[in-house]
């Protein structure tokens, strides 16, 4: 049984040595080693995801197990949710480190250190039992996403992105310090056990105040409206393999964190209230402004960050709806987004590696010699749009029975989403239409970040694209994912077990009865959804064919200025808007609660 | 002269406050980085606040007496590992700010809004 610490010290340990060697070594040793140590990470994250189906464990550090009531170690818990989310970011990682091979620019030799170090902290956040650890998971996977967010260091743009991303992140941190500080003095606990016993049944202004300024800290980092505005600009700037990193698990991370938190420690406190509904009110808000401003992009990093967004929205309105189904389908719509957004970024990676642009306008007609980057981008698009034979079909057909009316949330974000890609791809591969309006957001000078003067584009570039892609689908037709998902979400909401766990050791899973799914009317839904995709793209990109008055797609796609200014590039502004979200949030809960 | 027991915490909502209020009105890179540093004060306040009490040593035992009071160590250990998370990323603001300025020529916010719409 490795040990679980091991899936923070080895990238730690890798890490260190390759920063204090990074002049000494040559390039493909990095590369290697960096690879070899993501894919260890993701073995033992997957075996301890296998292992937690059946067993939740937990780890305490230097052997420190409670005495009595009283936790007196620091622990890692190791449960089904907790160890996929890591599997996931030791995946991505991996892909995102092959995809460098050789020719990405390295930033003077951090970029593997740095990978690594965010790796290290994204595992630790995934399975962290303890609120402080949390916190610091949370910072450290934060400082190494700033520095790796301003890696091109000698353009100012990444600079201004890494830097709006460093501001907002970092008040988000203070107000979760605020928080923890809040619950440290009503309880005198830290671990999240102890904290979900003592608090109970207790809902007094102390714990709602800790509970908004916890919460607040977690969505910014989840890029929940109108927490969301440093996203598009840290994406824009941000070299690719970290744009994957970033869509495909870090912002999901976020709001695993403001799951975990309410599942262990408010889930007492706030049963039979309707705390829960915020999550779903912000989630639905979130997943409708993401996808309208992802219809309005041009920029091809900044389309996909705000279709992060909008899913991203759409996961926590799964959260809020607070049911075992809705988690179970949460967690297959965690890894099959995360999938295939990160195939959607390679895909771009590969377009800016070759053109060395991101704006849509001005790839215009040049990719109809990617013969193989084509339908990729193409496939990703229906499998954002959740289409059938991705997971995420699979996903909102676990989701949306639990609450009907979440079926037209997630028909238009979908919809939109997929309409953008698939638009984009219209463009670009097959040349249809004309070129699009042009944007000031897609002007964005982009320097090439790779250093391969033929620009040639090779196996090693597109195989990335092609796992994350395919692995999507496989994912969408394997029977196998929604009996993981079901046993992880029943473990994650049983807090009893998870008391058990910390207390006893480990608590033997219950196994879940398989559900008869409404599978058949899911499918029809997810055909609708790719068929609806598909027509909006063309829609928008034949709109010069189409009379005046029925050009819609296109009005959503070009006039939507006032709105857009809104993301102004000020990080002021920015965090205006996370002070008035937090205020809101506030009034909302303490409306609800007392 | 004695103050109320919850004093602190005022003290840390108004500092909590005074940094926002910089960071959003901040018209210089610099001038912001230090308004986050003000808001990260707060947090040594409350934390402090949180643990203090009257009449009591520090938490180093050697040399006190058996079931002396002594102030909580655990928010004093919380507080340094703040301390130290946030000089690494105060450091890493102001590296960007200098080279905001070296390639951007500026260091206002107002200025460096290359990311918009």
């Amino acid at each position: 049984m490795p040990s679980p610490a091991l899936l923070v010290a080895v990238p730690l340990i890798v890490a260190a040595l390759l920063g204090a060697l990074r002049r000494l070594i040559p390039r493909w040793t990095a590369d290697l080693l960096s690879i070899l140590t993501a894919a260890g990470n993701l073995t033992m994250a997957c075996w301890w995801t296998a292992h937690a189906l059946h067993r939740t464990q937990v780890y305490w550090f230097g052997g420190w197990f409670p005495r009595g009531r009283m936790v007196l170690g620091i622990g890692f818990t190791m449960d089904g949710y907790g160890c996929a989310l890591a599997a996931l970011a030791a995946l991505l990682t991996t892909l995102a480190l092959i995809y460098s091979w050789k020719h990405f620019e390295s930033g003077g030799g951090h970029f593997h250190p740095l990978m690594l170090v965010f790796l290290a902290a994204m595992s630790g956040f995934a399975v962290s039992g303890d609120l402080f650890n949390l916190f610091v998971f949370f910072e450290l996977m934060s400082t190494a996403a700033f520095a790796l967010c301003g890696l091109k260091t000698h353009e100012p743009a990444p600079l201004a992105g890494a830097f709006n991303f460093a501001v907002t992140n970092s008040v988000a941190a203070f107000l979760m310090l605020t928080g923890i500080a809040f619950l440290y003095s009503a309880t005198g606990a830290l671990n999240l056990a102890q904290l979900g016993q003592a608090l109970a049944g207790r809902h007094d202004r102390l714990v709602l105040a800790a509970f908004v300024f916890l919460t607040t800290g977690f969505l910014v980092k989840a890029a929940e409206f109108p927490f969301h505005f440093w996203l598009p600009d840290a994406h824009a700037v941000s070299p690719t393999p970290v744009c994957v990193l970033f869509s495909g698990i870090m912002v999901q991370l976020g709001l695993f964190g403001a799951m975990r938190l309410y599942a262990t420690v408010f889930q007492g406190c706030f049963a039979g209230t309707r705390i829960p509904w915020i999550f779903v009110v912000i989630g639905a808000a979130t997943a409708l402004w993401g996808a309208m401003m992802c219809f309005a992009e041009h920029h091809l990093k900044r389309l996909l960050a705000f279709s992060t967004i909008s899913h991203t929205g759409l996961m926590t309105l799964a959260f809020g709806l607070w049911s075992k189904a809705a988690l179970a389908g949460l967690f297959i719509y965690l890894v099959g987004h995360g999938l295939v957004k990160a195939g959607l970024f390679f895909c771009a990676g590969i377009l800016l590696h070759r053109f060395e642009t991101m704006s849509e306008p001005a790839l215009f007609r040049r990719g109809r010699a990617l013969h193989w980057t084509a339908p990729l981008w193409f496939l990703g698009g229906l499998g954002l749009a959740g289409a059938p034979g991705f997971a995420l079909a699979i996903a909102e057909a676990h989701v949306t029975p639990v609450a009907p009316w979440t079926e037209a949330i997630f028909f238009i974000a979908g919809t939109l989403t997929g309409a953008a890609v698939l638009r984009v791809g219209l463009r670009v591969f097959i040349g249809l239409g004309d070129a699009g309006p042009v944007d000031r957001s897609a002007t964005v000078d982009e320097k090439p970040e790779t250093n391969d003067p033929g620009r040639l584009v090779n196996t090693v570039l597109y195989f990335p694209a092609l796992a994350c892609i395919g692995g999507c689908m496989v994912l969408g037709f394997w029977n196998g994912i929604a009996g993981i998902a079901r046993a992880s979400a029943a473990s994650f909401v049983n807090f009893s077990g998870y008391v058990h766990m910390v207390y006893a050791g480990a608590t033997v899973v219950a196994q879940p009865a398989p559900v008869q799914s409404a599978l058949l009317k899911g499918v029809l839904w997810a055909g609708l959804r790719g068929v609806a995709a598909a027509a909006v793209a063309l829609w928008a990109v034949l709109h010069l064919r189409i009379p005046r008055p029925l050009r819609w797609p296109s009005h959503l796609e070009g006039s939507m200025r006032p709105v857009r200014e809104l993301q102004s590039g000020h990080p002021g502004d920015y965090v205006a808007w996370l002070t008035l979200g937090c205020a809101l949030l506030g009034a909302a809960v303490f409306w609800l609660a007392l | 002269m004695s103050f109320p027991a919850d004093y602190p915490y005022f003290v840390a909502a108004w500092i909590l406050l005074c940094g926002l209020y910089g960071i959003v009105r901040s018209r210089h890179l610099v001038h912001m980085v230090i308004s986050l540093t003000v808001v990260q004060s707060s947090t040594y306040v409350l934390l402090l606040a949180i643990g203090f009490r009257r009449a009591a040593y520090a938490p180093v035992f050697a040399g006190l007496p058996v079931g002396a009071r002594v102030v909580d160590p655990i928010v004093q250990a919380l507080m340094l590992t703040d301390v130290v998370v946030e000089t690494t990323v105060v450091a890493l603001l102001l590296a960007m700010v200098v080279k905001a300025h070296e390639k951007g020529g500026t260091t206002s916010p107002d200025d460096l809004r290359f990311l918009r719409g």
